[in-house]
């Protein structure tokens, strides 16, 4: 007798078949928009011809929300004179725009006290004092600055009295709380030692270029411990930080062992990488070689740039992702746990060579299509002033690469809109979601042009869900806190709080899920940061989630 | 008959030339490394006949030894201009961009060198590099392919030949035919230290650990090549760890700090 499907079986067939057919891949695709939203920005670099070190490495941006209103707002760092090092125009001023929540921006930079001072770099954000309101930190050639967010919309700077100065030409900068106790700690990488008077020449005398990094003496990295009362305390020798000189550029931080404590990792500029694994009890080891991830697989240091650390294959343990320079290639380490290192993914993700003729600054792992696998975006340009030695422009369309789940990244840059082909000097870059649409947009800073805001406008794009944590006994941003989501049809999906993304910048804290094709998560699992654990079942998607703490009485 | 004899003339010509003993004695001293007496020998042979290819040539490539690739640039194209089929010439023009990694300029130049005697190993050789720095894999390797088979047919390939193309081919994830490859550079040069640690690197890949590592430490026990000991440490690292030996894998890693440090301390 034959086999005969009963009635709903065949209608469940179909549904399934056609459901199926229609699980096409969505299109990732961005409106570049900043002109008409209003966000006017250049990041000047002051470079004349002199070709100093620093015009090189600038350009951070932060995505956060000053204000509270639930629209995301943006932060550029300057540049300023060489070799005065101030600002001595408005074309110098570092700026801040508020996000009026119709996807325009306002220039409040006056208002907020955020003009700055001197040659600056890098911004990083998350609230450090607790009060609810994001505060920035913003590093530069000759020292950094601490941002107090006052509520008012206005901002103090309390760099002096928290003894977050630096001294040292920092260029990037991340929030963390390495000894969950409740309070932000602060992690500065720092470059080279560089000086304008003393500053060596390279190439020929008819054609001077930027010299290589290898010419500039290294730096120690920093970590400031968050005293909880508006000061810190300088802990970089006592934590064992001190003890390794590189040329520090991007900071991330993720737990790569699950042990509760956030670990460190700091792409260096043509020296090895450090990943610092945190032992708990203020002391960190770093063991960037033991896990695989300090060089190339053939023993070369990279021109590392920006980093990401979040897991690509939903795993549950967080990956690495690193930008480098032509001829380097992106490096990408999948983590398989059980302290066994990383192991190297580029070359059969396919990301190795197809990232081989670029040169990356900032860069992020969100997923872009929401469809449960996080995607990469890289800002790129080739070092400024290199087209006699490409032949060929230095200017660079950024790219996105989509995630083949977990196995392949697929550059879809093609694709994703008429602007998003056009070339220029990238360097930072900030994610978040502008218009709270659920789709994650990018902010970028260009050298010497006007920034750019790429807004998601991917079609057939997946659920979401964003979860906006509130720590009570851990720090308020929830930053270091792990998600874990469980969907109905048995995926499950993870991702941590972290604004310290790419390459001298901030991102968005809210922590990001696309669900696919799933409008509602079965249970939502947050591991905060000391490790308290929370649960919430059923939770509704396509909507930012807000979570408090629940703290036992 | 007649090329053969118009080449009698001009190497007779040469000869005549006011400058050419006077070359040929610079020459000697560069071969014997004396380069002082070298650079005046050429620079006399220059001021009694500027036009002289060999000691424009000469003069390039000592320029070239002191990192003045913008000087040698112009003693090449004074040579190339008198002699645009001066192959060796345009072969170190094409060197003088490559070293400057000026790749964009160094791909004409080793394209004519090749054009010029397609049967020159080197010429082959760079051509591929250059390629394969800008992007394009498939005609390096075929250069590289073709820089074997002109070895192969005189009898003597060599090792330097054969690396290039193993490692693109490791690039591009081709571990079998890397293996080939490989195999037949620790063949030919057992004592060569980049064979094996690119032997190494190939068994990693394969998750052949404890081949990895016996090879990596025949790479480090070996002096030579263009292969540091901070290279072949990283690679142990990960080696000796995939063989469960983790002290070792320890040990490498101190090593290779301990080599580091004074580096970076700088």
């Amino acid at each position: 007798m034959p086999y005969r499907l009963p009635a709903f079986g065949i209608a469940a067939f179909c549904l399934a078949y056609l459901a199926h057919s229609a699980v096409k891949p969505a299109q990732i695709r961005f409106a570049e928009v900043a002109g008409g939203a209003g966000l006017k920005f250049t990041l000047r670099n002051a470079a004349a011809g002199q070709f100093h070190q620093i015009e090189l490495t600038g350009g951070g941006v932060a995505v956060f929300d000053y204000n509270n209103d639930g629209c995301m707002d943006v932060f550029f760092a300057n540049g300023a004179a060489i070799p005065a090092l101030k600002k001595t125009g408005a074309e110098f001023y570092n700026r801040l725009f508020r996000n009026n929540c119709d996807l325009t921006f306002t220039d409040v930079t006056e208002e907020a006290g955020l003009r700055g001072e001197g040659y600056s770099m890098a911004v990083a954000s998350a609230d450090f004092d607790n009060d609810g309101f994001a505060d920035l930190y913003v590093t530069g050639v000759r020292g950094n600055m601490l941002y107090r967010n006052l509520g008012n919309s206005r901002f103090a700077d309390v760099t002096a009295r928290a003894g977050v100065d630096g001294g040292m030409w920092s260029v990037s900068a991340g929030w963390l709380d390495y000894d969950n106790d409740g309070l932000l700690d602060l992690f500065v990488s720092n470059y080279v030692v560089w000086d304008a008077d003393k500053e060596p020449r390279c190439g020929s005398p008819e054609q001077q270029f930027y010299c290589h990094p290898r010419e500039y003496k290294g730096l120690p990295d920093q970590l400031f411990h968050n005293n909880g009362d508006g000061t810190f305390t300088e802990v970089s020798q006592s934590s064992g930080i001190a003890r390794h000189t590189g040329k520090g550029m991007g900071v991330a931080f993720a737990d790569m062992d699950g042990d509760g404590l956030t670990d460190i990792f700091v792409a260096n500029d043509s020296v090895r990488s450090f990943l610092f694994h945190n032992l708990g009890g203020g002391k960190f080891e770093e063991i960037g070689l033991e896990s695989g991830v300090a060089l190339r697989d053939d023993g070369y240091a990279i021109a590392g740039m920006g980093a990401d650390f979040r897991d690509f294959d939903n795993d549950g343990k967080p990956d690495l992702v690193i930008s480098g320079i032509i001829n380097d290639s992106f490096q990408l380490f999948r983590n398989p746990g059980g302290g066994r290192g990383f192991e190297d993914y580029g070359q059969r993700t396919g990301l190795l060579l197809a990232t081989r003729q670029f040169t990356g600054w900032s860069l992020g792992m969100y997923d872009f299509d929401n469809d449960g696998w996080k995607d990469l975006f890289f800002g790129l340009s080739h070092l400024a002033e290199l087209e006699r030695y490409l032949g060929r422009d230095s200017a660079l369309p950024n790219r996105v690469f989509r995630n083949l789940e977990g196995k392949k990244f697929q550059d879809v840059s093609a694709g994703a809109g008429a602007a998003f082909q056009q070339a220029a000097m990238h360097r930072g870059v900030g994610f978040g979601d502008f218009d709270n649409d659920g789709r994650m947009d990018a902010v970028v800073t260009v050298l010497n042009g006007p920034a750019k805001l790429f807004r998601n406008v991917t079609e057939d794009a997946g659920h979401w869900m964003a979860i906006r944590l509130r720590g009570l006994r851990s720090n308020r941003d929830g930053l270091g806190a792990t998600v874990h989501v469980h969907l109905a049809n048995g995926r499950d999906l993870y991702n941590h709080a972290t604004t310290s993304v790419g390459y001298a910048g901030a991102s968005e804290a809210l922590v990001r899920f696309g669900l696919g094709g799933s409008a509602r998560v079965e249970t939502v699992e947050i591991r905060w940061p000391g490790g308290g654990m929370q649960k919430l079942t059923n939770v509704v998607g396509d909507r930012i989630v807000d979570i408090a703490e629940q703290v036992a009485p | 008959m007649i090329g053969l004899t118009a080449l009698v003339c001009i190497v007779l010509a040469m000869q005549q030339s006011a400058g050419y003993a006077t070359y040929q004695k610079a020459n000697a001293m560069f071969v014997k490394q004396d380069f002082a007496g070298a650079l005046a020998g050429v620079e006399e042979a220059l001021r009694l006949d500027p036009k002289l290819v060999p000691a424009l040539t000469l003069h390039a490539k000592m320029a070239m030894a002191s990192n003045r690739f913008d000087l040698a640039g112009k003693s090449l194209e004074a040579a190339l201009a008198v002699d645009p089929k001066a192959q060796y010439a345009q072969f170190l023009y094409g060197m003088t961009a490559y070293m400057a990694s000026d790749m964009q300029a160094a791909l004409p130049r080793f394209r004519e060198a090749h054009k010029l005697n397609p049967a020159d190993v080197r010429a082959t050789l760079y051509l591929g590099l250059t390629a394969e720095s800008l992007g394009e894999t498939t005609e390096a390797l075929a250069l590289y392919q073709q820089a074997v088979r002109l070895e192969k047919a005189v009898g003597a390939v060599h090792v330097e030949t054969l690396l290039p193309g193993a490692r693109l081919l490791l690039l591009l994830g081709r571990l079998e035919e890397a293996e080939v490859w490989l195999q037949q550079a620790v063949q030919i040069a057992p004592q060569d230290r980049d064979a094996h640690f690119e032997m190494a690197r190939l068994m990693v890949r394969k998750g052949a650990a404890s081949q990895a590592a016996a090879e990596g430490e025949k790479a480090l026990a070996l002096a030579g090549g263009m292969t540091t000991d901070e290279q072949i440490h990283y690679l142990l690292i990960r080696a000796w760890q995939g063989a469960g030996d983790m002290v070792r894998a320890q040990s490498h890693a101190a090593a290779l700090r301990a080599l580091e440090t004074p580096a970076q301390k700088e």
